[in-house]
């Protein structure tokens, strides 16, 4: 009996150590992908079952855990749309019409399979909690749970190689289980200072024969004032360049 | 040789599928100015309701068929030249309007101004520029220093009024996410900003907005100048990830508008105005979005006022018809205000959007109405976008004006319209 009880409390003391190293993995993959703070250039590109391609560059901005912003450069019917995400609020200002509307993280403001959220990806560590890590061989698997309602998808499982802790894929569901998407991460650089993948790539059971595909340039490291990340500081993401 | 063969054949394969994503990195490389825009074409189709009000006092003495074809162009630049805090912007735009009746070439500055950003704390504009405040769809009842958006065309762009404006912004944590205060002075004399109001005033007011908790909010005055002493308030929250609240309030002191009595003559009623909207977007799981938003406007017109006016022009037409007496039409016709989009109280918008139905990328079919709730008279317009093409935006749009006698949309010039839009961005 004394060694049940025994073995049922180490149990105990074990298992939020265990999930405090969940958390702590997540974190840390956050952390190899990208800096806190930076900025950065990609491209998005949509690619239809005909093979016809639609593509959008543009420039972000991320300073710690909650704040976001991207600037459309390309195309010209896209230039100057701006999305701003602040904690789990999120506008778009489109330039004709003048003024930041809030937009919701389901939307998609590039058409394809990427959506508002995946554009405006801030750390897992802080919208989801670990709720279980796996041992798979080469990767781990990590089951992610959405820690408020605001978030895109309420569950994730992400599989982040051993070696260099970067996630290799991800599988967003719905609470119910449902595959939204899946994405890819591939084409692991250097950005001077530290390596992730180059490239994400994302198909859906939801679009089926659609892929979506986003690359990744000149992610450094930089320190950003809090007021960069404003309703009244969209429109001037530009000079940030 | 076939294991050559095939390694080649692979390395081929691989170079494809390495090339086939690619980021030069010359794409992203910034330049200190900027030039860009677009060029737009909108033929379109009017059918006609010759025995409607506003028909009767736009085309009377002249012959005009049931369907009145027209052409409307549009090359709108945009330029723009920066350098370290400061930047110099340019908008100007061309119209073009054609129908068998007129035609007319315009060249209007919709924007020009200069700014100056010393860091991201503040910064400081001086010249045209289009405001844009509020946050409705349609309508912008606290859009004091606009002019009225067309809520039929809520998104073009809009001529700005000659102004300076400065940004203050400080962020914090906590509730309280960020302040910024907006003061404006716009002149206002016989060469600047005429359209604005009575002439020869320095106008001034301003806007102070707060995220708090989560809620955009906005308290903006506009002193007395050209126009009446103003006070406003709007608001707008992500309820959840798929729905968004938004609203406005409008307090305008001794408004007035002119009012055609039973008498015929025009008068001027004045008093406080009350104007809000409420309104709401929401996305389905089928990425459908709605928008619904109600519009009280506390200087639009009474039924029993928009009635007398009908009356009035009825009159005035059997008198032009019996003796050839224009004055009174032109009279009435001067008086644009009872023809203005939303010229009476009680409105309802409403747009359906579905994003790409049956995964047809590029593709939003929509359906907007806006409905007069006080003599139940209303607009339709379904339209059908697709920019599949880079660059290139078609948009073909049909509107139905529903409404019986002496109703608002029962009296526009027009039954129907359909209207193609192409537009090249460059």
């Amino acid at each position: 009996m004394r060694r049940i009880v025994i073995f049922f409390s180490m149990l105990l003391i074990a298992l939020p150590a265990f999930a405090l190293d969940g958390q702590q993995l997540l974190k840390q993959i956050d952390r190899n992908m990208n800096p806190e703070s930076y900025e950065s250039y990609r491209k998005l590109i949509n690619i239809e079952p005909n093979g016809t391609r639609k593509e959008f560059t543009l420039y972000t901005v991320k300073k710690g855990t909650d704040k976001m912003v991207s600037l459309f450069l390309a195309p010209a019917s896209d230039k100057g749309r701006t999305t701003l995400r602040l904690g789990e609020n999120m506008w778009l200002l489109i330039p004709n019409v003048g003024k930041p509307v809030r937009i919701t993280s389901l939307q998609s403001v590039v058409g394809g399979v990427f959506n508002n959220a995946d554009i405006l990806q801030l750390d897992y560590d802080a919208e989801y909690t670990v709720e279980k890590l796996e041992d798979k061989g080469a990767d781990y698997l990590l089951h992610l749970k959405a820690k408020g309602r605001s978030v895109a998808y309420d569950r994730i499982r992400l599989w982040a190689d051993k070696g260099n802790k970067l996630p290799r894929k991800i599988e967003c569901l719905t609470e119910a289980g449902m595959l939204i998407k899946t994405l890819y991460f591939k084409d692991v650089k250097n950005f001077g200072g530290f390596s992730r993948p180059a490239t994400m790539e994302t198909d859906s059971p939801l679009h089926k024969g659609y892929k979506s595909v986003m690359l990744f340039a000149k992610i450094k490291k930089r320190s950003f004032k809090d007021e960069v990340f404003t309703l009244n500081g969209m429109a001037t993401i530009d000079s940030l360049r | 040789m076939l294991r050559l063969l095939f390694i080649l054949l692979l390395a081929s394969v691989v170079q494809v599928s390495a090339e086939e994503f690619s980021f030069d990195e010359a794409e992203i490389e910034k330049k200190i100015w900027h030039l860009g825009g677009y060029a737009e074409a909108r033929p379109g189709l009017n059918l006609l309701d010759q025995s409607a009000a506003q028909s009767r006092l736009r085309y009377y003495g002249r012959h005009v068929d049931d369907t009145l074809p027209d052409f409307n162009g549009k090359l709108l630049l945009e330029g723009s030249l920066e350098k370290d805090w400061a930047k110099l912007f340019v908008q100007p735009s061309l119209d073009y309007t054609n129908t068998r009746l007129t035609h007319d070439l315009k060249l209007s500055w919709y924007e020009a101004w200069l700014q100056a950003k010393p860091n991201e704390h503040v910064k400081f504009l001086v010249g045209k520029k289009s405001l844009r405040w509020g946050k409705g769809y349609a309508w912008n009842p606290v859009a004091f220093f606009d002019r009225p958006k067309n809520p039929d065309e809520p998104e073009l762009n809009l001529e700005g009024y000659w102004l300076a404006t400065a940004d203050l912004i400080r962020s914090f944590d906590g509730p309280l996410q960020t302040v910024a205060f907006t003061p404006i002075l716009l002149p206002q004399d016989h060469d600047l900003n005429h359209e604005f109001g009575s002439s020869d005033h320095i106008n001034w007011g301003g806007k102070l907005y707060f995220l708090l908790y989560d809620t955009d909010i906005d308290l903006i005055m506009m002193g007395r100048g050209s126009r009446n002493a103003s006070y406003g308030f709007d608001f707008s929250r992500n309820l959840t990830t798929n729905f968004e609240l938004h609203g406005e309030l409008a307090w305008v002191l001794n408004s007035s508008r002119p009012v055609i009595s039973a008498t015929g003559q025009q008068e001027t009623v004045s008093g406080d105005a009350v104007s809000w909207l409420l309104g709401a977007r929401y996305l389905t799981e089928q990425d459908t979005t709605w928008i619904l938003e109600y519009y009280r406007n506390g200087n639009g017109y009474t039924r029993s006022e928009m009635a007398t006016y009908y009356q009035k022009v009825d009159q005035a037409w059997t008198a032009w018809q019996q003796s050839g007496a224009s004055s009174q039409l032109q009279r009435l016709g001067q008086n644009q205000s009872y023809s203005r989009p939303a010229a009476m109280q009680d409105y309802l918008y409403l747009r359906i959007s579905q994003k790409e139905p049956w995964d047809i990328l590029y593709v939003t079919p929509a359906l907007t109405s806006i409905a007069n709730l006080r003599d139940g008279s209303f607009s339709i317009s379904p339209e059908l976008v697709y920019t599949g093409i880079t660059n290139l935006e078609l948009r073909l749009k049909g509107t139905a004006l529903v409404g019986s006698r002496r109703s608002e949309y029962g009296e526009k010039p027009n039954d129907a319209r359909v209207e193609l839009r192409v537009r090249y961005s460059f």
